[in-house]
Order: C-alpha cells, then structure tokens, then sequence
C-alpha cells in the first residue's frame, strides 16, 4: 500500500504547527503569548551606539508588565533591543549570549559583532519565523561601532539609525528628521529617548518608561529609566485610619524570657 | 512558495550586464512587509568572493540565508582549490536553489569576473535553473523594463554607457513597481577590482530626462 | 636494514625506533620492481610512457594498460602492483567526476593530486590495511596549463618537470635530466620518452615489453594514446638509437 509518509532527511519537524493551525480553523482558540507591543530604537553617533527600549508587556489589551526590561545584554560590548514574543526576544538572546561567553573564555577575546548577528539570525532562520523575535543588535568591536536588525526569518541589515516593534511608526518620524552623520554622544541619547517617547505616547502597545544603553570604545552605560514620562499622580485622597483612631482599652506586657548575671561565656 | 506571514520581501527590481571590461549589476534599496517599507535603504548586492557578486530578489531572509552559505564554500574552495569562478559561484547557488525549491522564495541574479571567461553573468530564477545571459533581469519590477532593456542593450557597451543602461532600467522600474523603490545602488566589477556606486533617491532621473 | 626482523616491519601504525615505517617503504620496493614509467612536462603538454613488461606471449598485444585516461584531460601512468594501480585510477576517476558533478568543470591538477595523495596517505595510518604498491604518474593539462604530479606510496606528491619510477627510474632520471623541457616541443618529448624508455629496458632480466605512449597537448586539452603513425616513428627512432649505442659499446 501506498502511504504518504515521508520519511525526513533531518531539520525540524513542524507537523505539530500544521496540526494547530488546522485545530484552529476548526473552532480551537490557542492560549495567547505575551507580546511585547514595543518601540525599540538604536542609532550610531560619532563614536558609539545608542539603543532605546519603552518598558511596557502586553498581552491582549492588558498590560502584563509595567517595567520590563527589553535591551538584553549579549556581551560586555553588544547589547540587544527585542520586539515580538517576550519569550523568545528573551530566550534568544540569552542563549547566543551565554555561547559567546564560552566563546571569549576560549579565545580570550573580544566578542565581534558579526558573530552575534550571525548566530542569532542563523538561529532564527533555522526556526523559519517561528521563533517571534525581532532585534536591533548594537555594538562596538574592532570594527567600530555597529547598528543593525534582525527580522523573525532571519535576515539583517546594517543601517545608522533603525527602529522596530509596533510603535516603530511613531519613531520613525522623530529618527528621519532628526538623525545626521556624527550626531554628539547627548544629541543622540536625546534624539533616540525622543524616538522611544514618541512610541511610548502614540502606540497602544509601548508605554512606561524608557531605558537606554550607551555603547563606546571600551565603555558601555546603561541608563535606567532614563526617561519616566509617564508618571503616577499621587493619589488625592489617603484612605489610612490616623493614628489613635481606635481606642486602647487594656495594655499587658509579660516579661517571657528571665535575665540574669554571670560570668561572660569563654569565646577565646 | 508564497511569502511567511510577517516575512521580510525584496519586491526587488535587480539587473546585471557584461559590458566591455567586465560585468555591472545594479539595484533598488527598497524592502518591504506588505505594503510598509521596512527599509529604504537596503543592500541588496551581495559581495560572494573578491570579485563574484550577486543581486538578491524574493525573500530577504532565504536570500541572506543561501548567500551566506556559498559564501563560506568560496571561501573554503578558495584555500582548498583556487580562485572560483563566476561559474562555480553560480552553480553551488542552483544546486542550493534547486535541492531545497520546495521551501525557498528567492532568485538571484550571480555576476562576477575571473581570469578564464572574463566577465559573465548567470541568472538563477525560482525553480533552480541557471541561465547565462549577457544581461539578465528580475524580481517584481523587472517586468515592466523587459522591452526597454531588450531594445537597449549591446554587447561591449563602456562603462559609462553600462552603467546608464543600468540607471535608467532601475528608474524605470522603479517609477511604474510599488514594491521597488528608494535609490540605486550598483557595483562594477572588472579585473582591477571592485567599484561600488549609490544614486541618491533624489539623484535618480525621471522618465522624460533619461541620460543616454 | 638493521632493524628488520625486530617487528617494527609487521604494522603501518607502529614506528621502528629510529623513527621509519617499514611497510611503507617496503610498499616502495614492490613499486621499484616493476616496469619504468616516466612522465615528461613541456610547454605544449604533457608525455606519458611505460615500458610495460610482457610476462607470457599468451597476452592479448596491449591489455593490461598501466596508462589510463580518468577524465577527458587527465592521464594516469602507473608502476607497482597492476592491482593497487587500477585501485588508484579508480579513485582518481571519482575525485575527478565528483568534482565536476559539484562544480560543473574540469578538476585542476593540484586539487586531484592533493585528493589522491590524501587518500594514499590514509592507508599508511592503519595497521588494518597495507599501503599501495603502487606509484602513480598523474599528467594533466588544466587552466593553468600542463603539469606532471607523482603520488608515492606514502601519499607524498610533488609537481614534476619530469618523472621517473620503476626498474629504471635512476637511468631515465639521468637521461630526463639532460632534456631541455623548457624549450622541447610535444613530438620531441614523445621521441625522447620512447628512447629512454628503451634505454632503460634491461634485456638481460626483461625479455619483452610493449611501450605505451600517451600524451595530452595543451591544443586538445585531451588524454589520448600517441598516434599510431607518431607513435610508430618514435618507437623506430629509438630502437635505432638503441642499435648506435650498442655499436658505440662495441
């Protein structure tokens, strides 16, 4: 008899993905990942690198995470923005960071950008898009400064100023007016908070704060909630009893423990 | 095989010609996700060996992806044997091309220059075919520029004259194909090397002032 | 040999004491028992001949070839064991058409020299099997032009003007050396590979022996036999030579 199995030469296996989406036309709602709704931003100065990251997770409509953390680091002189999946911005990262660590603990050098930008996007193609990671990798290495961005399938490019995720489109705006060739170091830590902000206030899917890291020869800064334009407003009421509200009726302390004199314990 | 959902698409106008000392090849910089371009800038010249290059169309990621991977053969061959040709170049991208069609959208067009057959261009369109041509265009915006280009082009142009050709192609393509757009950028490779050139978007002519 | 008999000559993978591996160097006599083959390089191509000795008059007249064309431009021109030899070819034939099947051209000399030598080399690393008996003379003519490699039985492989092994391959060295190969054209070398070849011939030990001759011109590009009538007058050339040395010696 004749059977439509195919037997695989190797590579993944993705019947189960045919499987849901099947299951899915068919009336089966799948559990939601949470997406990280974002606006992230990198672009090159004169002499460094500037990513920017709003801080917000969503899932749905609801806001997950207030303040999450969104550049990963990579290595001492490689960060990396992620948009898309939480999970695998995270995972990915984490995981081409730790093989570049044995890297330099072998070669006792400096990680290179190049290296970090194939791994993940040789990654990411491997896994044909299923992996829900978008990056923007900035760096310094022997080469200098390095911008670029990886997409879910897998390709990269380099460019001087990139901003991905959904309020990309409000970001983009303040980049194209604002980039020039050897931007000043505050100009631009300026220009790509502006970028991050623009996202954080016109996107339903960014908001919060804005952190930044700065990457230079031999130096990378990260910035903390550089930017927090979007702070709670002290509450106007305070619903605390004062103090003495209720009344004491009886008070009783017991002694539970008796203390007596004697010779100090010999500690020498 | 259609795009991915989400996937990132050269709906590329790409072109190359073998003129007197050696091979042009040019390209827009546009790249699109539907109907956002994700890029006005891009690369879609890719450098293979010290003088075999090649135009990307289709998907970005399955392009960067098989280019990557002949890249790092030439290299190899390059140590192991000698210096490849534009042939070799070309024929481990069918081969690549043709094994795994099923699963890839992407065609190239592989120029180059090599010291047994000068300059040569070969053009690899989607099933895993190879063709030699004198010049050879594709991606989504090529076809609006077959009749020009086929009224055009002569063997043994100079360079100037190649590169034209080029320019006015690409502009031509890119005025009439939404999916091709941004600037030019185009590469000369003859046997001293390689020349890489970049017209600005606003550089780029308009249909009643092509330079000829 | 000093050491023989102390069993460092029974493995491949053990050395002797002072360093040697005496299969491989015992795979060396095997190949100078055998029947001179030698290899002439000149700027119009590239002269293969072997002085084939004929053990048995039963043999059909030009069987048992020990030169063998492997791809349309290469020839491969053997001494040693007949059948560690057609293994080589054999060898060099797949390298050759897996090259072509990947790269869609003619392989390049230094790629199948490289190739073979590897894999003659690997059977010196294993007590399991026995090296070649075998060396083989490969003639090519690639982009680059002619070339002459010689792969021994220890995978080592050299790029020759000339070459020599087998029985003779001290006298023909000799004789190859006094050649201008620099300035000789293809028809002379053809000539001159057929006089050493009988020069070399002992026929106090070896009775008959049949040439063989072959040669790829770098007009063709192509491994063939030498032409009949080429051939033929080569051949007649240097059994003449021949006659005057005798009556020289007399």
């Amino acid at each position: 008899m004749e059977t439509n199995i195919i037997p695989r030469k190797g590579g993944f296996n993705f019947d189960n993905y045919k499987r849901n989406l099947f299951l899915e036309q068919k009336g089966l709602t799948l559990p939601k990942v949470t997406k990280t709704g974002t606006t992230i931003v990198g672009a090159l100065f004169k002499d460094g690198v500037v990513l920017g990251a709003d801080t917000r997770a969503t899932g749905g409509s609801i806001v997950q995470d207030k303040d999450i953390i969104k550049i990963s680091y990579i290595a001492p002189n490689i960060y990396c923005c992620g948009a898309g999946t939480a999970a695998d911005t995270l995972f990915t990262t984490a995981l081409i960071s730790s093989q570049l660590e044995l890297h330099r603990l072998t070669t006792g050098r400096q990680s290179r950008f190049n290296s970090a930008e194939t791994m993940l996007k040789q990654l990411l193609f491997r896994h044909q898009g299923h992996i829900g990671a978008a990056l923007i990798l900035g760096g310094y290495d022997i080469n200098g400064p390095v911008l670029a961005h990886i997409y879910p399938h897998g390709s990269s490019e380099h460019h001087p100023y990139i901003t991905m995720g959904s309020g990309s489109l409000a970001a983009v705006s303040v980049l194209e007016t604002r980039w020039t060739k050897n931007l000043e170091r505050q100009d631009a830590i300026d220009m790509v908070k502006d970028a991050v902000e623009a996202g954080i206030f016109n996107d339903l899917g960014s908001g919060s704060n804005v952190n930044l890291v700065v990457i230079e020869k031999n130096k990378t800064e990260s910035l903390r909630e550089y930017s927090k334009p979007t702070p709670h407003h002290p509450k106007n009421c305070d619903y605390k009893y004062k103090r003495g509200t209720t009344a004491i009726l009886k008070e009783s302390i017991k002694d539970l423990v008796v203390v007596t004199d004697g010779e100090a314990m010999d500690i020498s | 095989m259609p795009l991915k959902p989400g996937e990132l698409d050269l709906g590329t106008t790409i072109i190359a010609a073998e003129f007197k000392d050696g091979v042009v090849m040019g390209a827009d910089t546009r790249a699109t996700m539907g109907s956002y371009i994700s890029t006005r800038n891009a690369n879609k010249i890719t450098q293979l060996h010290e003088k075999i290059h090649l135009c990307r169309s289709g998907s970005s990621s399955d392009t960067q992806a098989i280019s990557d991977i002949v890249k790092y053969y030439l290299q190899l061959y390059s140590i192991v044997n000698e210096e490849p040709t534009t042939l070799t170049a070309a024929e481990l991208m069918r081969e690549l091309n043709y094994n795994n069609k099923e699963v890839l959208s992407a065609a190239f067009i592989v120029a180059g220059w090599d010291k047994h057959s000068g300059g040569n261009v070969y053009i690899l369109p989607l099933g895993g075919t190879l063709h030699k041509a004198p010049f050879a265009i594709t991606g989504s915006g090529s076809t609006y520029i077959y009749g020009y280009c086929d009224s055009l082009y002569r063997k043994n142009m100079e360079k100037e004259e190649a590169l034209n050709f080029l320019k006015n192609a690409l502009a031509l393509a890119m005025s009439r194909d939404g999916s091709s757009g941004g600037s030019i950028r185009m590469a000369v490779i003859t046997e001293e090397g390689v020349e890489r050139l970049y017209i600005h978007n606003k550089d780029i002519p308009e249909y009643n002032d092509l330079e000829n | 040999m000093s050491s023989i008999g102390t069993g460092y000559d029974i493995s491949v993978s053990t050395y002797s004491p002072d360093g040697r591996v005496f299969q491989v160097e015992y795979a060396s006599k095997a190949v100078d028992n055998s029947g001179t083959a030698i290899g002439l390089r000149v700027n119009e191509g590239v002269v293969l001949a072997v002085e084939k000795l004929v053990h048995s008059k039963l043999l059909v007249p030009r069987s048992n070839r020990r030169i063998q064309t492997v791809d349309t431009h290469i020839g491969v021109a053997t001494a040693g064991l007949l059948a560690d030899s057609r293994h080589i070819i054999n060898r060099v034939r797949e390298e050759a058409q897996s090259f072509r099947d990947i790269y869609k051209y003619q392989v390049p000399g230094k790629t199948i020299a490289d190739r073979v030598g590897q894999y003659v080399q690997a059977y010196t690393l294993y007590s399991s099997v026995r090296p070649f008996g075998s060396s083989a003379i490969i003639g090519i003519v690639d982009n680059g032009g002619p070339h002459l490699y010689m792969v021994e039985p220890s995978g080592v492989y050299w790029d020759y003007f000339g070459c020599a092994v087998g029985k003779g391959k001290q006298a023909a060295k000799t004789e190859i050396e006094k050649l201008k190969l620099s300035e000789m054209s293809i028809l002379d070398a053809v000539k001159d590979a057929a006089r050493i070849i009988y020069a070399v011939h002992d026929n106090a030990k070896d009775k008959e022996f049949e040439l063989e001759l072959s040669w790829i011109t770098k007009e063709s590009g192509k491994h063939q036999f030498v032409p009949k009538e080429i051939a033929e007058e080569a051949e007649g050339l240097a059994k003449e030579s021949l006659n005057q040395e005798e009556m020289k010696d007399d």
